[in-house]
């Protein structure tokens, strides 16, 4: 049993999902869906925090449809949210290659990734407009891949035994955000989205138990100002950035998600995080982020590692190379335990796999953490020539990076954060605890469950944004006067001020680390303690240590420069801050799960053969954890996860 | 109507637009230096062994006797086309310059030398023509050209100056022809190196062959 | 694997108004491993210790997508390897080095701090017309125009524009034609970019000049700098598509 009793509350926030059967809810949703008049709709004040696939395509729709939109993202432009450096691709269930999908499977194979903890109705929405995504974005001109005949090609990705992932070379993320982007920009010129770039949300402003408006820091100036409106929506992404070392942009942060948490929003399912398997491998100290090589590359990279520890020891050395390890002594450990998905097993069971062969002392990096992910057989089945046409990019990147050539030696991979299923909690209307704060894309949690298959993440950011929120925004506004709350009430003040305080705070504490140093101790604790494999023992290490990093930031960081104008140093710090107030709720949520479910592995649970090893009698909920101060225990609530349309059953990639 | 003159201000004032008048007026230039170029070579031609009037003598007066009508209006029209060429050219110069912050450390990556000292050569080969008019059109005698080009390019300051004069005439030549194709929307990555060939073999062969008058002179070859 | 010491000579400015100078650090023990980023990042922690205030500079994904990052490394806008900064790494340097290490200039990129500067003037170029003009929700079906593999290549090489400026900081004009080009050149290529072809044409251009940005004089030193090998052909398309634009728009031929 824990040794830590978690406070836990009967009360749930409805989830609103529709009745009726599941093909139905949503175009029942849409057919009883409250209406605002064409002219009544420039009334209302739309607050849009972030500009990625979520944000971006949430913005152009509402502002298309004529609300008064405002937006914001810390970036310099609102093209480059890290939604653009996706690379594989994007889900849809068009059934272009003839293959046998179709929205059920979609949905189907989405449940089954997320190893059963999604909820069953937002999944199959999701998948219902998926196809619309794919022709909203070509009619935009994103460049797909396409077959010579003229039509878009498709290829597959882990986690599905056919062919539906949309692609544009290794830069689908880029082109469709893109796409959002220029959808923005159009609005923007017609002066229906007012852009503030370089502007960081500080706080959620709530009055009267709604969510109306936001603080944020221009940084530029680093005035701290408000803004009202009559609803906010959070499109800020995951808390990747609590490993510090991730494939997230390095602005990427929690900080408007935990600032919401603080206001009242429940955080979902905080322990799902998601590791990638193919990353590039770590290399030294001063590392600020890991590059992801796209899982597209399974479908043509065959992953080994030596049979023999003695191989890998010399490969590690550097006495031997890669390419001299004949084809016998070579162990593909994906093809050998997953005969039917192989290369193509999902993120999680891949991550951990790897992580087992690295553990068995048989890694090949310098540092004995990385494996193989080899194209030689690829390149001589298909050509240099194709292989090139297909991953070329990436190739390119690789080699830039590592100075290896992946035609000639295989690349090394090995897993790394990546991107965080969990997240803000939200109803079937993306509507958190909080009335009128909705949360989309990554930052909610979404409709992954406890594992994120691959090119989903860019159709689920960009179903909440183009064709969700459209739908479901006016069952909150219609409930709400236009302009009711302006930057005038008291709450507006407070708030800012608190964040002025908070700022002065952290700036007079003269210390002797910088926030990167802390951040990185975080990271390293949360990467050893709650990364691939999780123990009782090593989660509450992690609990009992992570107040000690939070007193050490508040005793000894150090920011230089001032609160007016641009200061890097303490927009850091800021974000560091807000990962140390909410590192605990994730190790208290991993703590909690007593299950091993897709990305979430407890290594008390496992089926005799290593396989997760699920507990649906006790843990087929979400787990909502209400905040009640930094460093007091979180109130879990739970919300029941019920199956009707898909039968639980042990997730099997063999 | 009015579409047509509010289309073509934008156009004039727009960048694209006024690059496209001087890639325009530029291949007027190049086809004038082409026709200059055919009416010189025919010093070649020497004097007749009648002791008649020489080749370049004959083509000198054959350009007088049009009537003094079309001779103006073709000069003038020159003049007009290297007006707009040149002025534009100022204009978009100083516009790029103040466009730009300068950078303590430069560096180039691809921009030729001939690229990046388009205004200079051109400022010289415009102050040329000045003094190439003055001397050879103005005060010269179409019905004894051939001599007068002699003596003026036997005293070698004048041919050192010619000489220099069309260097740079190649330096202009060599970026601006394939900058015509480019600036008129014919250049693609493919076709590329073959406006380069063009441009230099152009710029060698025309200026070579202006060249090689003065040279003559001097070398004693035209006497 | 080495470890190099390097002289760098980075512009420091605080603000807009300041005056900048050039100031000389030492990045000592930097791993040729190291990106050009990190290797700041080092510089940084030492200069954050010392007390001092850090070297600002522009960055996000540290991946070569987002187009933040934005430096200036010997003169040439992203060090000139065909790769953004962010993924231009320490072993192309020698030990013993001195990099000079400036914003991207241009008078459309005002500068902010140090070696950031306001690249707006990008965003609003294609907000002038960078965009096909639809509704979300009104698209047909994916798959019913067909469009040549060729063609549609050939858009995704315009398309894979990050950005970032560097073709603005490159060129001897501070011309924005390879950035505007390449996003009509995407649009203007594909069969959904046809209804407003003449119209993005003449606004994107119309907006480009009216941002400050200078002419373009085909000199090529933005393609030898943009990271993502977006090439000036983009740049004769545009070219030719404002003449076909404006001819028409004149005499009012509506192909």
């Amino acid at each position: 049993m824990n040794d830590i009793k978690f406070p836990v509350s009967d009360y749930m926030p409805s989830s609103c999902i529709p009745e009726g059967p599941i093909e139905q809810k949503w175009t029942k949703y849409k057919r009883e869906a409250k209406l605002i008049n064409p002219n009544n709709r420039r009334k209302y004040t739309v607050l849009i925090v972030g500009t990625g696939l979520a944000g971006g395509s949430a913005a152009a729709t509402l502002a298309e449809l004529g609300y008064n939109v405002k937006c914001f993202c810390y970036q310099d432009s609102p093209r480059r949210a890290h939604s653009i450096a996706a690379q594989g691709g994007i889900n849809a269930a068009h059934n272009y290659q003839n293959d046998g999908d179709s929205v059920y499977r979609l949905f189907y194979d989405t449940v089954k990734g997320g190893d059963f903890r999604a909820r069953e109705a937002n999944v199959y929405r999701l998948a219902e407009v998926s196809a619309n995504i794919i022709n909203q974005c070509v009619a935009q001109g994103v460049p797909f891949g396409r077959e010579y005949g003229g039509l878009l090609d498709n290829r597959s990705f882990g986690g599905a035994q056919l062919k539906r992932t949309f692609y544009s070379r290794g830069q689908t993320g880029q082109q469709l955000l893109l796409g959002a982007y220029q959808a923005m920009e159009k609005e923007i010129g017609k002066g229906h989205i007012e852009m503030h770039p370089r502007t960081e949300m500080m706080d959620l402003v709530v009055v009267d138990g709604h969510a109306k408006g936001i603080v944020v820091r221009d940084l530029v100036t680093g005035e701290i100002k408000s803004y009202a409106g009559d609803t906010v929506l959070l499109a800020t992404g995951g808390y990747g950035r609590v490993f510090f070392l991730s494939t997230n942009a390095m602005g990427c942060n929690v900080g408007a998600a935990c600032a919401c948490w603080k206001k009242g929003a429940y955080f979902a399912n905080p322990c799902f995080t998601q590791i990638h398997p193919t990353c590039i491998p770590v290399k030294g100290d001063y590392q600020s982020k890991l590059t992801l090589m796209s899982e597209s590359l399974r479908n043509d990279g065959r992953i080994w590692v030596p049979k023999s520890r003695e191989v890998a020891e010399k490969i590690r050395k550097g006495e031997m190379k890669p390419s001299d390890v004949a084809e016998g002594d070579r162990d593909y450990y994906l093809e050998r335990k997953y005969p039917s998905f192989g290369n193509l097993a999902p993120r999680d069971i891949s991550s951990r796999a790897a992580k087992e062969a690295c553990d068995d002392e048989r890694g090949v990096a310098p540092t004995g953490r990385g494996v193989f992910l080899d194209f030689k057989d690829a390149i001589a089945r298909m050509g240099k020539e194709w292989i090139d046409g297909q991953y070329g990019n990436l190739f390119e990147m690789y080699e830039e990076i590592t100075d290896v050539d992946p035609h000639e030696q295989p690349m090394m991979i090995y897993p790394a954060s990546h991107y965080t299923m969990g997240g803000l909690w939200v109803d079937y209307n993306l509507m958190s605890s909080i009335p009128g704060l909705h949360v989309l894309g990554e930052a909610n949690f979404s409709d992954h469950g406890a594992n994120r298959l691959g090119a989903s993440a860019l159709m689920q950011g960009l179903s909440d944004g183009y064709f969700v929120i459209s739908s479901t925004l006016p069952t909150y506004l219609t409930t709400q006067k236009p302009g009711s709350v302006t930057t005038a009430a008291p709450e507006f003040k407070e708030a800012e001020e608190a964040v002025k305080a908070r700022i002065q705070k952290m700036m007079d504490i003269h210390g002797t680390q910088t926030p990167d140093e802390i951040h990185r101790k975080l990271g390293k604790l949360i990467w050893e303690d709650v990364g691939m494999g999780r123990t009782k023992e090593s989660l509450l290490d992690a609990i009992s240590k992570i107040p000690a990093i939070r007193d050490e930031f508040w005793n000894d960081v150090k920011i230089v420069g001032s609160t007016e104008g641009i200061n890097a140093e303490l927009e850091k710090a800021w974000r560091v801050a807000a990962t140390l107030d909410f590192a605990e709720v994730l190790c208290y949520d991993a703590l909690a799960r007593e299950e091993s479910c897709g990305a979430h592995f407890r290594l008390e649970h496992m089926l005799p053969d290593g396989e997760a090893k699920r507990d649906d009698e006790h843990f087929a909920y979400v787990a909502a954890w209400e905040y009640t101060g930094t460093g007091e225990l979180p109130i879990l609530h739970k919300e029941p996860l019920t199956f009707e349309n898909i039968h639980l059953a042990i997730r099997s990639y063999k | 109507m009015n579409d047509i003159i509010t289309t073509a201000c934008k156009f004039v004032t727009s960048s694209i637009g006024r690059k496209i008048l001087v890639a325009l007026t530029g291949m007027c230039l190049l086809l004038f230096l082409v026709g200059h170029l055919a009416g010189n070579m025919t010093i070649f031609g020497g004097l007749s062994p009648e002791g008649g009037t020489s080749w370049i003598d004959s083509y000198a007066t054959g350009l007088h006797s049009m009537p003094a009508w079309l001779l103006w209006a073709i000069r003038l029209g020159l003049l007009a086309i290297l007006l707009v060429h040149v002025g534009l050219t100022l204009i978009l110069k100083y516009e790029n310059y103040t466009a730009r912050t300068h950078y303590q450390m430069e560096g180039t990556l691809k921009a030729t030398l001939a690229s990046r000292t388009m205004v200079l050569t051109g400022v010289m080969i415009f102050a040329f023509l000045g003094f190439h008019l003055w001397q050879l059109t103005f005060n010269g005698d179409p019905h004894d050209c051939y001599h007068h080009i002699l003596a003026a390019f036997q005293n070698p300051w004048c041919s050192a100056f010619y000489i220099v004069a069309i260097c740079c005439l190649f330096m202009h030549v060599r970026h601006g022809v394939q900058s015509i194709f480019q600036t008129l929307g014919l250049n693609t990555r493919k076709i590329r190196p073959l406006y380069n060939i063009i441009a230099i073999l152009f710029g060698v062969v025309v200026c070579g062959l202006f060249i090689s008058i003065p040279v003559c002179v001097l070398t004693g070859i035209l006497h | 694997m080495a470890n190099l010491n390097l002289t760098l000579k980075v512009w420091r400015q605080e603000n807009a108004q300041a005056q900048g100078r050039i100031e000389t650090y030492k990045a000592t023990n930097i791993p040729d491993e190291a990106s050009f980023l990190e290797m700041l990042d080092i510089v940084n922690e030492g200069l954050v210790h010392e007390g001092k205030e850090p070297i600002h500079f522009d960055h996000d994904c540290r991946e070569g997508i987002c187009g933040m990052c934005s430096l200036t490394i010997n003169g040439v806008p992203h060090g000139g390897k065909h790769v953004t900064t962010c993924q231009l790494h320490m072993r192309q340097f020698k030990d013993g080095d001195t990099i000079w290490i400036e914003p991207f200039r241009a008078k459309a990129f005002p500068l902010l701090r140090d070696l950031m500067v306001d690249r707006t003037a990008l965003d609003n170029i294609i907000a002038a017309g960078g965009f096909v003009d639809i509704r979300t929700g009104s698209a047909p079906n994916a798959n019913n125009v067909p469009i040549r593999k060729k063609t549609a290549d050939a858009a995704f090489d315009a398309a894979a524009c990050i950005g970032c400026g560097a073709c603005v900081a490159s060129c001897k004009n501070s011309s924005a034609m390879l950035f505007t080009s390449a996003k009509a050149a995407h649009l203007n290529l594909l069969p959904q970019g046809q209804p407003e072809k003449n119209k993005r044409v003449l606004a994107m251009v119309q907006q480009m000049d009216a941002l400050g940005f200078g002419n373009c004089t085909n000199q090529y030193e933005c393609e030898a700098a943009c990271p993502k090998g977006i090439t000036v052909d983009n740049i004769a398309k545009l070219n030719r598509d404002y003449m076909i634009a404006c001819a028409s728009e004149a005499v009012g031929v509506y192909s």
